[in-house]
Order: structure tokens, then sequence, then C-alpha cells
């Protein structure tokens, strides 16, 4: 079993707590927030650019409905499917 | 028998053994010392070895899939994890932890970007450790809100009435930290479970629903209610039908039926369910 692989352009993804489209839209919830900033003691600033990175954690669940590319503001994933699935 | 009960009680339920809330948070350091660096949770390795498992099932590894996830339990079978629990037991339990404070879930953040702030919040966090967090909210998500013991009972009702199953945390070695109110996708516990098998993160409740056909008039309210997908309506018998080996005793569908035609049975007094765990 193949599953469709989803690329996120991570040049025009840049803070997904501040936009949340795609992880909102998503009808199987297949992304995740991924705090990459962890400093002791000290809550994550939302607003800082390098502290938070959309991950596809659960691809498995990825039906290719395409609905977060079409929600995307700054065009920044792409699903591709599996060669055997294309149509 | 449960597994955390033979780890963590001496009788009875294990959440509901007053010592389980009685952890030493505050560790005294020498003058001048450095604090302890903490290692890494064992959710966030179970993380990073669950995405190595769903990109092997990915990639049509099922082979691979299946060693990890058995990876995953075997460690995590050694350890306090989740446990769920129907609100009355909740409720007793905001009778024995304190202090108790809400705060904001830390699931829905990493599933859905969903903040949370005072008028939203949907996790209570338990015992000494919350003194802490309320003193340096910048340090922890933004800090807490202290309720007495009767706001905390209605803090639960309204989240069960708003149909989240409630789910007692505690942390490796049997102390507990918080009840949380969780649904599916956004609790990662339920789903890592549900969706991957990694059967220990949350273990089902002492109890299990059952319908009584007599009163049960099959308005469906409780089918809307189940997380598990243990409930439906029977078609046949337009009566609610429970499949008692997916039930997790959260005892929503019954808190929500309007005849009060569902009761939790004691696990234990069910032979085939004595080891479901």
């Amino acid at each position: 079993m193949l599953m469709p692989k989803i690329e996120i352009d991570y040049s025009k993804c840049t803070n997904p707590m501040l936009c949340k489209k795609c992880i909102q839209v998503c009808p199987t919830a297949v992304f995740e927030i991924q705090t990459l900033k962890m400093e002791r003691l000290k809550e994550t600033d939302l607003g800082d650019p390098d502290a938070f990175k959309l991950d596809v954690f659960y691809r498995d669940r990825c039906t290719a409905c395409n609905d977060c590319v079409n929600v995307c503001p700054v065009d920044a994933i792409k699903i591709i499917l599996p060669e055997a699935t294309r149509p | 028998m449960c597994r955390l009960c033979e780890m963590y009680a001496s009788e009875g339920i294990w959440y509901l053994d007053a010592g389980n809330f009685a952890h030493q948070m505050y560790k005294l350091r020498e003058p001048g010392g450095k604090p302890q660096q903490s290692s890494e949770s064992t959710a966030s390795m179970g993380g990073s070895l669950l995405k190595e498992a769903i990109e092997a099932k990915c990639d049509g590894n099922e082979e691979k899939f299946s060693e990890l996830v058995e990876q995953i339990n075997e460690r995590d079978k050694m350890y306090a994890t989740c446990h769920v629990l129907p609100l009355k037991d909740a409720l007793a339990v905001m009778d024995i932890a304190s202090p108790v404070a809400k705060m904001a879930c830390i699931c829905r953040k990493r599933q859905r970007a969903w903040e949370e702030d005072s008028n939203t919040y949907s996790c209570l966090g338990l015992g000494t450790g919350m003194l802490k967090w309320e003193r340096w909210p910048e340090r922890y998500r933004g800090g807490v809100e202290f309720l007495n013991p009767e706001e905390a009972k209605e803090f639960l009702i309204e989240w069960d009435r708003k149909g989240m199953v409630h789910i007692i945390m505690s942390e490796g070695q049997g102390f507990i930290g918080g009840i949380c109110n969780c649904d599916y996708p956004d609790c990662l516990q339920i789903r890592h479970r549900l969706d991957y098998g990694i059967n220990y993160t949350v273990t089902k409740s002492h109890y299990v629903a059952k319908v009584n056909y007599d009163i049960c008039n099959g308005c469906g309210v409780c089918v809307q209610r189940c997380q598990w997908g243990a409930l439906k309506l029977e078609v046949t018998t337009q009566k609610a039908s429970i499949d008692q080996f997916r039930c997790f005793g959260c005892g929503l569908c019954q808190t929500g039926c309007p005849r009060s035609a569902i009761e939790l049975l004691d696990r234990m007094s069910l032979p085939a369910l004595r080891e479901v765990w």
C-alpha cells in the first residue's frame, strides 16, 4: 500500500501557528505543529517565525483531497500521488 | 486486573488513592547549583518512533510498522500512562487532589494549532506543581487559573456535557498530574491507540457501558457522544447497541442519555472483559 507524499516548502510556510489554515481544514488531521525552539522554563513566543514547523505526522491518513493545497495562502503545499494511483 | 492498580494501588482504584497525588514536586538545590536537565519525555520518544512507524506503513512496509509499534508497547507497559475515567470518578478525584487549576490543552495546540485562553481552558492540572505554573505563566503555557473543588466539578460537568472524554494523566512513576477533557482526533493518546494500536498510552476505564433495552427508545443521542466507535443504532431493534469489547468505559453515553437507559458495569464483573484494558 503506497500513500501520497505531502511536500511543504518551508521557505514559504514560515509560521503555521499564526496561519493555521491547513491544520484546521484537514478532514483527517494529518498535520501537526512541531515546536522547534524549546528553551527551558520559557514559553515559546507564538510570533517567532523560527519557533514552529508544520509537520506531516499522520501521512497514512491523507486522502489526497487537496483541501490543504487549496487553502494555503502562500502555495507551500504539494501532494504527490504514488504512480499506481495516478489517474 | 488493571495494570495501573497493580502498580500503584494498595487497594481499590489507583487514582482514588491519595498517595498518588502527593509526589514531591520541588527538589532542593545547592546554592549556585545548576538545574537538572530533564530527559526527553516518554511521550516525545514515542512520537518519533511512531512517526518512523507511520512512514514505514506509508511506504508499504507493514512488517517494520508492526515491529516498531510492538517496540513502543513493550516500553510503555513499564510505565504509568493515561487512564480513562467516567465523570463520577473524575468528580471524586476533585475531593482528593489539591490544588486544582484549569489550563490550556497541549494536544489540541499540536494537532489543530488550537489556542485556549482562560475562557476556553479545557484541561485540569492537579497538585503542588500548579503553584509553579501560576507563578511563571511565561514558562508554563501562559499560566493557570485555580479552581475550588466545587468550581472544578462544574468545569468537568460542563466538558462532559459538551462530549469530552475524561482522562487522568500520570507521569512515569504513578504521580497524577492532571485530568484532561479529550476527543478524537485532537487527543494524541486516543488517536495513537485507536489508529495505530499504541495500546498502553491510554488504558480503558474500570467500567463498561450497557444498554437497558427496556428503557432505550433509540433516540441516538449516545451514538454521537461515543469517541471509540463502540456505539451504533441497531436498525433491527431500533435500540442503541454497544460493542463492549470496543467500549472504553468513559461513560459519555451514560451521562448523555435523556432516559437514563445506560448503566456502567464494573469491568471485573464481566469475566471476558477482565483482561481487556
